[in-house]
């Protein structure tokens, strides 16, 4: 099973889910081939057909689409984890807790915080805001308690240095995996 | 600047040479490669400046153009020599008025921490050597800027008289993290002995006379409870801190001072907005002075409720208001004026204060703020002889810069 399907199943609650869209494209095809009547008329039929045409291919697109937008946890191949409670993975990203379900060190990276995939994935899959995220490694830095996570600048990086740091977990969008990296799904 | 600095942060060598040594204890030669791979550096700057209509906070801030006296500075270094250990530790610079040698870099923390046990019900550890205090939400990083809801945190609680007893204790404390099914529950409780700097002579009283206080052992205990996503926050702060005065002979002569705070914090947080509330006791004793108008046994009284609304993705709005009662036998101090020991309205101060911030840049922070005051019941003790006035207005703006 490649880790592009295992990720599938990882927001039970998502609302945008991979459909097939293909059955619907040929609706509007007969309509091109109509006679204009006048210049209104075939203004208003323009309209109409780039209309339909619009929503043939971006309307029924976009559930597909938005799942290449998807954010997916993410993690080295090495690491032996299966899905991981929400309330887990919450924990290992505000840094507090250093080590995966089964005992393997782990080495959290993440993207700047103004990165909208940032802010997409704290509040849809962590369900924390990036503030408070922000807030709690701050704590930890500057007052010896703990560290920050290792920021990486773009979602390419995020893959590659995941795929290559023992321990390495992250996320990105589903439209950036491949097979050098596990998605981990996660649990309520 | 950059000459300057590395002058100044000279002394920030011995700490570095301890740690190393630190480092060699605990540290195998086959891990040293991987213990610098998790080697972080982070620090902060902050400057500010202030202007107030009367009274002077942080340097001369009723006079003409205001003061620029409040500066911060603190770098750090943490890494982990082996998975279960951390070694961190941060120099700070801090001049809030005073004299430019208060900006002489001190040891802020300094630990080594040892995690017994992490899994995903709990989490156990002890630290060793300088230990941050845990008092309420915001102390253990008090000075850094982009951790405050403003410039100044809440003075009723966070005050700057005798901040130095707050900041750290030498010793051990031990931390507990377990992770319900409602939210997760945090312990931290630690024994150790205080900093007990000039700042505790002067607000006692005893800053004339040739003695000094010098911290002894002492406990402290935070128990924070973090509902499921955070929303909720609310934690339990204690302390038994102990210093004693020595050398006072033969004026005062020689005594002790045990402060025992409660502190009850709560929180609650929105994406956009957080409402936050602390109230505290703390009980005050001087005891064993030759000098019996020396021993004294007081709790004050403290509370504030701070509403911070984000806006804009880097804007923040802080509306507070915040009191103090040195004496909650005698909040209003009309007593302790008619015994002869000064205006009624040193005894306590209230704060309503509203502020700014704007993060222009992840790594820059601007903020502003204004504070209408009544009483100077924080106010840091001053040289001046003149009296301070009951109502008064502070202005501040600060910039800060994190690495």
């Amino acid at each position: 099973m490649s880790s592009k399907h295992q990720g599938n199943h990882w927001r039970k609650d998502s609302p945008r889910r991979i459909t097939e869209y293909t059955d619907s494209k040929p609706a509007t095809l007969p309509a091109i081939m109509l006679e204009p009547v006048g210049r209104r008329a075939s203004a208003w039929l323009a309209r109409l057909i780039c209309g339909a045409l619009m929503v043939a291919l971006f309307g029924h697109g976009l559930p597909g689409m938005a799942a290449e937008n998807d954010v997916v946890l993410i993690a080295n191949p090495q690491l032996a984890i299966g899905p991981l409670p929400r309330d887990t993975a919450r924990a290992i990203f505000a840094m507090r807790q250093r080590t995966s379900p089964s005992g393997q060190a782990l080495h959290v990276m993440v993207l700047p915080d103004a990165h909208p995939v940032h802010a997409r994935f704290a509040k849809g899959l962590l369900d924390v805001y990036p503030h408070q995220l922000r807030l709690a490694w701050d704590r930890m830095v500057f007052s010896g308690t703990g560290q920050a996570p290792e920021r990486v600048a773009s979602q390419a990086e995020m893959l590659k240095q995941v795929a290559t740091t023992p321990g390495g977990l992250g996320y990105i969008e589903r439209g950036y995996l491949d097979d050098s990296v596990h998605v981990l799904p996660l649990a309520e | 600047m950059t000459v300057s600095m590395s002058c100044r942060w000279q002394s920030s060598f011995r700490v570095r040479w301890s740690l190393a040594a630190l480092a060699g204890l605990v540290c195998q030669p086959a891990q040293a490669a991987d213990a610098m791979d998790t080697l972080q550096v982070h620090g902060f700057i902050s400057q500010a400046w202030l202007i107030s209509d009367d009274n002077d906070l942080f340097g001369p801030s009723s006079e003409g153009g205001g003061s620029y006296q409040y500066t911060e500075l603190g770098a750090n270094l943490s890494f982990r020599p082996h998975p279960d250990v951390l070694v961190a530790a941060q120099v700070l610079s801090r001049r809030a008025g005073g004299e430019g040698d208060d900006l002489q870099p001190k040891l802020d923390h300094g630990v080594i921490d040892y995690e017994w046990l992490s899994n995903t019900e709990r989490r156990l550890g002890l630290q060793l050597g300088r230990f941050k205090n845990p008092f309420g939400f915001y102390n253990q990083t008090r000075d850094m800027a982009f951790t405050r809801p403003g410039i100044l945190l809440p003075q009723s609680i966070y005050f700057d008289r005798t901040r130095s007893l707050a900041l750290a204790s030498d010793g051990i404390s031990i931390y507990n993290e377990e992770y319900l099914d409602s939210g997760t529950l945090r312990l931290q409780a630690g024994v150790g002995n205080p900093q007990a700097g000039s700042d505790l002579d002067g607000a006692l009283g005893l800053g004339e006379s040739p003695g000094s206080f010098e911290g002894e052992t002492s406990y402290i205990g935070q128990l924070l409870y973090e509902h499921e996503e955070g929303h909720v926050t609310a934690a339990l702060s204690a302390a038994d801190v102990e210093a004693g005065y020595r050398n006072g002979k033969p004026g005062p002569g020689d005594g002790t001072f045990h402060f025992q705070p409660w502190i009850l914090s709560l929180q609650y947080t929105e994406e956009l907005w957080s409402l936050t509330a602390e109230y505290a006791l703390r009980g005050i004793q001087l005891e064993d002075f030759d000098a019996p108008g020396r021993n004294t046994d007081t709790t004050g009284e403290s509370w504030y409720v701070q509403y911070t609304r984000r806006f804009q993705e880097n804007w923040q709005w802080l509306l507070r208001y915040d009191v103090l009662v040195n004496d909650r036998d005698d909040p209003s101090g009309t007593r302790f004026e008619a015994a002869g020991g000064g205006p009624a309205y040193t005894r306590y101060a209230k704060d309503l204060t509203t502020g700014i911030q704007w993060r222009l840049h992840p790594q820059v922070l601007l903020a502003a703020e204004y504070h209408a005051i009544e009483g100077t019941g924080w106010l840091p003790a001053s040289d001046s002889d003149t009296l301070p006035e009951k109502y008064w207005n502070l202005f501040l703006m600060q910039a800060s810069f994190r690495f």
